[in-house]
């Protein structure tokens, strides 16, 4: 072994990746060798020395937000297949495609709505039901119509005639079971795209207890990580918290509300929600910079109960 | 589940078992996309694209390595082409930004947040912090690469071969040459 070898290797040797005979001849020539020695000496002070620029752990929030974006792009990427495969019309990943075309999926649910309540109305009206139906439709007299818009104007100035163009629209409602899929698709509908918060409370609070259907539990997630009013995102978390055990996508959205939310209530609300989970890395290391360093103090405070009472399985 | 018995399963279009397999080694992987782009929206990409990369490719997966070496081998690929297009175009400000599009010096970085630690050795960690950034992206990719994974990341030699489709021999050497320059860059600083 001469130094060449031995200025070649100190650096393995550092980073423990020398067999265990090379190590042992490496220390012997270092013991006698004083330039080695000073080789060996220089290359510590520099490991050392890079270890100023440090590797922290990714904060809770990073990863929470890394995996959040992550689940949305899931939703829209398939596994690629055999060529085969490709070449078979498969009515179900179709589906898929269409239920995250969100304008497209609006325009069937409101066609298919539609053709629903005509076919019901045709139905009662030909023959008397067997039993009672789960959903009643009620319509309002047409002369009750409220006018959305006017789309043109045109007047004639011969005759003095004014032709006004309008929309009308036609109020209407209907009355059924929670568990009815109508009754659902249009709760599903209110919870999302509706303007009036008091609505998309509603719509929340009757589907929070069926949160077992992905489609509902969908919505719930994306209501309490997106909805403006945080009564609604607190009734989406009631739906969802049983869930986050079982559940990574939901714990997620917890999780993300607990870190993000700007109401302290659903903060709190989504603290309990992972209790049963606490004991999750995920959880603990976000429990941990919260009981170091978020400004509330009651948050604070019920990370550091928290993570006393978690067993600490890492 | 084991990772072998999640993976047949996300081959057989079980969503949630990959997501299963994402959690467990997503921490990681970030972390190495973060430490490597020092940037989180850029990390944040990284990360998005790899384990798309592999949900989609999840069907060719034939476990002839371990999904740890897999994913790995698809973020240093995406690190190694960002490093490639970065040095292109020469960004060697130590400028960087956040998620938010927002910048700030990456020297705020290392400063040293014990308390006690005097304004002027903090000044001093942040000079250094500032070079070593700078020592470090001088390195070709791969040499940056392999240095990431050995001297920050802890891993071993021969499992950065695997990663790096080479053979140990060849990872040992660019690393010795990405330490020798390393050394020669930052010589004056002791």
């Amino acid at each position: 072994m001469n130094c060449d070898w031995v200025r070649q290797n100190i650096t393995l040797y550092l980073y423990n990746e020398l067999a265990d005979d090379a190590r042992h001849e490496l220390e012997q020539h270092i013991a006698r060798c004083s330039s080695c020695a000073a080789e060996l000496a220089e290359q510590q002070q520099f490991q050392t020395a890079m270890n100023v620029l440090p590797v922290e752990e990714v904060s809770p929030n990073f990863l929470t937000a890394a995996r959040m974006r992550l689940q949305e792009s899931l939703e829209q990427v398939q596994p690629h297949r055999a060529w085969y495969h490709r070449l078979a019309f498969d009515p179900a990943a179709w589906l898929r495609q269409v239920r995250f075309s969100p304008a497209l999926a609006s325009i069937i649910f409101l066609v298919g709505f539609g053709g629903g309540i005509g076919t019901m109305y045709q139905a009662l009206s030909s023959k008397a039901p067997a039993q009672a139906p789960s959903m009643q439709v009620t319509s309002t007299a047409p002369g009750e119509a409220a006018i959305s818009g006017i789309t043109s104007i045109q007047r004639d100035p011969t005759t003095n005639q004014v032709k006004v163009q309008y929309d009308k629209v036609m109020p209407e409602s209907v009355q059924g079971p929670v568990n009815d899929p109508k009754i659902q698709d249009l709760l599903l509908y209110a919870a999302k795209s509706n303007e009036n918060s008091g609505v998309r409370l509603s719509s929340v609070d009757a589907l929070k207890g069926k949160s077992d259907d992905p489609r509902i539990r969908e919505t719930l997630t994306y209501s309490l990580r997106y909805d403006s009013n945080p009564g609604v995102r607190l009734q989406a978390l009631e739906g969802l918290g049983p869930l986050v055990k079982d559940d990574i996508r939901v714990r997620n959205a917890v999780l993300e509300a607990l870190l993000n939310d700007s109401n302290l209530g659903v903060r709190t609300g989504a603290m309990h929600a992972l209790e049963p989970v606490k004991a999750d890395s995920s959880i603990r290391m976000a429990l941990q910079q919260l009981a170091k360093e978020d400004p509330s103090e009651y948050i604070r405070h019920e990370s550091q109960r928290l993570l006393a009472s978690a067993p600490n399985m890492y | 589940m084991n990772d072998a018995e999640l993976i047949r399963e996300a081959q057989r279009g079980n969503h949630a078992a990959f997501e299963e397999l994402v959690r467990q080694y997503d921490s990681p992987v970030l972390r190495l996309a973060y430490h490597m782009t020092r940037s989180e929206q850029d990390a944040q990409d990284i990360y998005q694209e790899a384990f798309l990369k592999a949900y989609r490719n999840i069907n060719t997966f034939r476990f002839e390595c371990s999904f740890y070496t897999w994913i790995y081998r698809i973020v240093t690929n995406l690190c190694l082409d960002y490093l490639r297009k970065r040095q292109v175009r020469k960004e060697d400000s130590a400028i960087i930004s956040d998620g938010e599009g927002e910048t700030y010096d990456l020297l705020d970085q290392v400063a040293d947040q014990r308390s006690g630690a005097s304004p002027e050795k903090d000044l001093m960690r942040r000079e250094l912090g500032g070079r070593i950034a700078k020592a470090l992206d001088k390195l070709t990719p791969r040499e940056r690469m392999v240095f990431e994974m050995k001297h920050y990341q802890g891993l071993k030699l021969r499992t950065i071969g695997e990663i790096l489709n080479t053979t140990e021999e060849t990872a040992k050497n660019t690393l010795f040459r990405g330490t020798q320059k390393l050394r020669a860059a930052l010589r004056d600083m002791r």
